[in-house]
């Protein structure tokens, strides 16, 4: 669906941020999760639609370890979760992808599992990539415990006393997920297959319910083994504290190109984040409803960084800068501002005068916010037929394909990659790891494996062939003659219809931050406190004060 | 032994493959898009795409694109690729849409020149028919039909095809698969292929990736 074709408020157009402005790193790196995010997406319909749940099955032992199954039931179809929990030795514990073994293992399996599933299931899902799974599942995926946190709960709980908030706090998480794979991988359904199921067809929602029921799963087993240790006298995690713990994740450039392989999907998260923002800005009267429900979330907004923790140095600059522009924005909101006309506008126009990067983007996810009537619908629009986006169109003349360039790819053709620093790095995979990892092309070998990721420079090479071109030959013509531009004129030409399907900076720069294009992406799913380990990798937290299955949900028959 | 391929494992492996064997980008994904065509009706795609790529490689594949200035179009080296050229007729498929019939000198695999061509007929939301000795392979929105001699199917090489816009209004169509059932040597096959564009690790390589830690916390 496109959202253009159902726009209730043509005039937001006219508050819509140009892609210029918003697809560059340093803002995508910004970005907080948004009421459009997927985990939120997902939950809503959850609710709305009235789904049930029930565990359909819990044959886990004392020591913690065995087998379980999480469903929910929709209006056409059920969904379960398969669950594993393993003895790891600690010598084994590793949360890099390429690890061999893992504290817990799962998979979704499309419709509720049959005991010979089970089996066929345990014999693949605990050993993940090196296992097969079919087109009965829809994702899998591992987690391990939190080293950290683990224990600690399981003793103060088998103790009859609730853990220490402060430590539980400062982790957020029992478990970290390392990988979770949806989508034909290892033998998992095709996305082509679940394509046409309006409760799966929005990005990533099956892997999201997964990590969503994980999230019950790990609760529930670490009160399975404080009750096994402590008996009677053993309590569960107080509800409300219960819900402050969510699902880890670790994150490293193996994430990195999806956003840049997928640019009409991209394009269509943009268009509807930037859509949402848009209506909001275009309100001519903000109600006391709307206001107070803003300052709700703000309140909230203000708790979660104090929640917020990281050593990286990056992050933790942010982080300052974050807290202040939150008082900026305190002062703001006190004054009278938001009782004059066009009031989110002008907050927002005032955001861009005075608020760093974080600041900015915090504003735009709060101010949707009270919006839910006027924005969920966007949702409808995020997921994309990549295959759309595939297509060449041979008929069109060379000075078109050279305008779209001079048009909407400045940011492209202003690098001057005659400086070693702006092509310093390259994308490639890694035969070890088997995952896309960044190099540096003048100190490491390797650059003749490099991926087709560096769409700027690309763009700017094909332009400069481009110019000796007669502008009325075809590009059909001019891909006979150079094939090595195929896959950059089947971006360009694409821009000219989806002008936020490209990240406008250059993605092989010296000074380049994967970690810009995880947070980016990780937002768009619905992740929080975004700790960077390196300029490659952070860490997240999902469904963090999220209700659990039964608390959303009723109780299946 | 039998081996299940989704489509998606499909489209990745074989676009390896294709730039493991010498393909530029663009093409490459051409070769990943046709075999996962081919594979979702049935046809053996994958090991077809496996074949020819693997006489493709080590050579200049230039020899191998069409002089598109006569028809019927002809490669310098003697043989026309199924994916440069099906590309290459992709990209004119206005000119298919007015009418013109494009006609081809000797080419290798013509099946995955249909699905290359074909990949085009969705985007169009038209049907474009691929003729080669006595089987026409038409390719729709959504959709595959064979008509003719299916032996033909599968030959490795022809001396004339044609290609063509097509007004069948219900063609008949094949069924069609999410996970394709392939003999598992031919799987290690592909994956040793496409291995081949994997950059070997270094020290360098492993000092600077991902975590550097083993991460407990």
């Amino acid at each position: 669906m496109d959202c253009a074709d159902q726009n209730p408020m043509p005039d937001a157009a006219n508050f819509r941020r140009p892609p210029e402005v918003v697809m560059r790193l340093a803002r995508m790196g910004s970005f907080h999760q948004t009421r459009l995010s997927f985990m939120r997406s997902l939950l809503r319909r959850l609710k709305n639609e009235d789904w049930k749940f029930k565990r359909n099955l819990w044959a886990i032992n004392e020591q913690g370890f065995g087998r379980a199954v999480y469903t929910v039931y929709g209006p056409e179809r059920a969904y379960s979760l398969v669950a594993f929990s393993h003895d790891l030795p600690d010598e084994m514990r590793s949360d890099r992808v390429i690890a061999t073994a893992w504290d817990t293992t799962f998979s979704l399996y499309d419709g509720i599992p049959s005991a010979a599933d089970l089996d066929r299931l345990e014999q693949n899902v605990p050993k993940q990539e090196a296992g097969r799974i079919s087109d009965s599942e829809l994702s899998l995926s591992r987690a391990n415990r939190s080293v950290r946190l683990w224990q600690h709960v399981v003793d103060r709980l088998a103790a009859g006393r609730q853990p220490d908030v402060d430590q539980l706090e400062a982790v957020g998480y029992l478990v970290r997920t390392t990988a979770v794979y949806g989508s034909g991988k290892f033998g998992a359904a095709d996305r082509l297959s679940i394509a046409g199921r309006p409760e799966v067809s929005a990005p990533f929602q099956a892997e999201l319910l997964s990590v969503w029921l994980t999230r019950a799963f790990s609760l529930d087993l670490v009160e399975h083994i404080a009750r096994a240790r402590g008996g009677d006298q053993a309590v569960p995690i107080e509800p409300e504290m219960r819900r402050r713990i969510g699902v880890g994740n670790s994150t490293g450039l193996g994430m990195a190109p999806f956003l840049i392989n997928h640019p009409a999907l991209l394009n269509n998260w943009m268009m509807a984040r930037e859509e949402a923002l848009a209506r909001v800005r275009a309100l001519p009267q903000a109600e006391p409803a709307a206001i107070a429900e803003f300052k709700r979330h703000f309140e909230r907004a203000c708790f979660n960084l104090s929640q917020w923790h990281s050593e990286h140095p990056i992050q933790v600059e942010k982080l300052a800068v974050l807290r202040a522009d939150l008082e900026l924005m305190a002062s703001y909101i006190a004054g009278e501002s938001l009782s004059e006309d066009h009031p989110w506008d002008r907050f927002y126009r005032w955001a861009e005068e005075s608020l760093s990067l974080e600041g900015q983007e915090q504003l735009v996810s709060l101010l949707i916010e009270p919006y839910g009537e006027l924005v969920d619908e966007l949702t409808q629009c995020m997921d994309a037929d990549e295959h759309l986006a595939f297509f060449i169109d041979g008929a069109m003349p060379v000075a078109r394909l050279y305008e779209i360039i001079e048009t909407r790819c400045q940011w492209a053709l202003q690098v001057d990659y005659e400086q070693l620093e702006n092509r310093a790095r390259f994308w490639y995979t890694s035969a070890e790891k088997l995952e896309p990892r960044v190099g540096e092309r003048f100190h490491e070998p390797g650059a003749e494996y490099e991926l087709p990721l560096a769409i700027g420079y690309d763009i700017k090479q094909m332009h400069a062939v481009l110019t000796i071109w007669e502008g009325g030959q075809t590009t059909a013509e001019f891909l006979l003659a150079h094939p090595e531009h195929r896959h950059t004129a089947r971006r360009v030409q694409n821009l000219a219809v989806r002008p936020y399907a490209e990240i406008q900076d250059n993605l092989i720069a010296a000074d380049m931050l994967p970690i810009d294009i995880l947070r980016c992406k990780l937002s768009f799913f619905g992740a929080t406190k975004f700790d960077p380990r390196s300029d490659r990798w952070v860490r997240i937290c999902m469904y963090q004060d999220a209700p659990f299955p039964h608390e959303l949900l009723a109780a299946a028959p | 032994m039998s081996y299940h391929l989704t489509l998606a494992e499909t489209e990745t492996s074989l676009r390896k493959v294709a730039r493991a064997c010498g393909l530029d980008w663009g093409l490459a994904e051409e070769a990943g898009k046709a075999a996962r065509w081919l594979a979702a009706f049935n046809l053996p795609g994958p090991e077809t795409m496996l074949a020819h790529l693997q006489e493709l490689a080590g050579k200049d594949y230039r020899a191998f694109m069409p002089q598109s200035s006569a028809q019927p179009w002809h490669a310098s080296g003697g043989l026309l690729c199924p994916i440069i050229t099906g590309a290459a007729l992709a990209d004119r498929s206005a000119q298919m849409l007015d009418g013109k019939v494009f006609t081809l000198g000797p080419t290798a695999y013509p099946l995955l020149l249909a699905a290359t061509v074909g990949q085009a007929a969705r985007c169009h939301q038209t049907v474009f028919t691929t003729a080669w000795a006595g089987v026409r392979v038409s390719c729709f929105e959504n959709g595959l039909s064979i008509e003719g001699n299916r032996d033909d199917l599968l030959l490795t090489r022809v001396d004339a095809v044609s290609c063509q816009q097509d007004d069948l209004s219900s063609p008949q169509q094949l069924p069609s698969t999410m996970a394709y059932a392939i003999d598992e040597e031919i799987v290690k096959h592909i994956e040793e292929f496409a291995f081949k564009i994997y950059a070997p690790a270094t020290e360098a390589s492993r000092a600077g990736a991902g975590a550097g830690l083993t991460d407990n916390d």
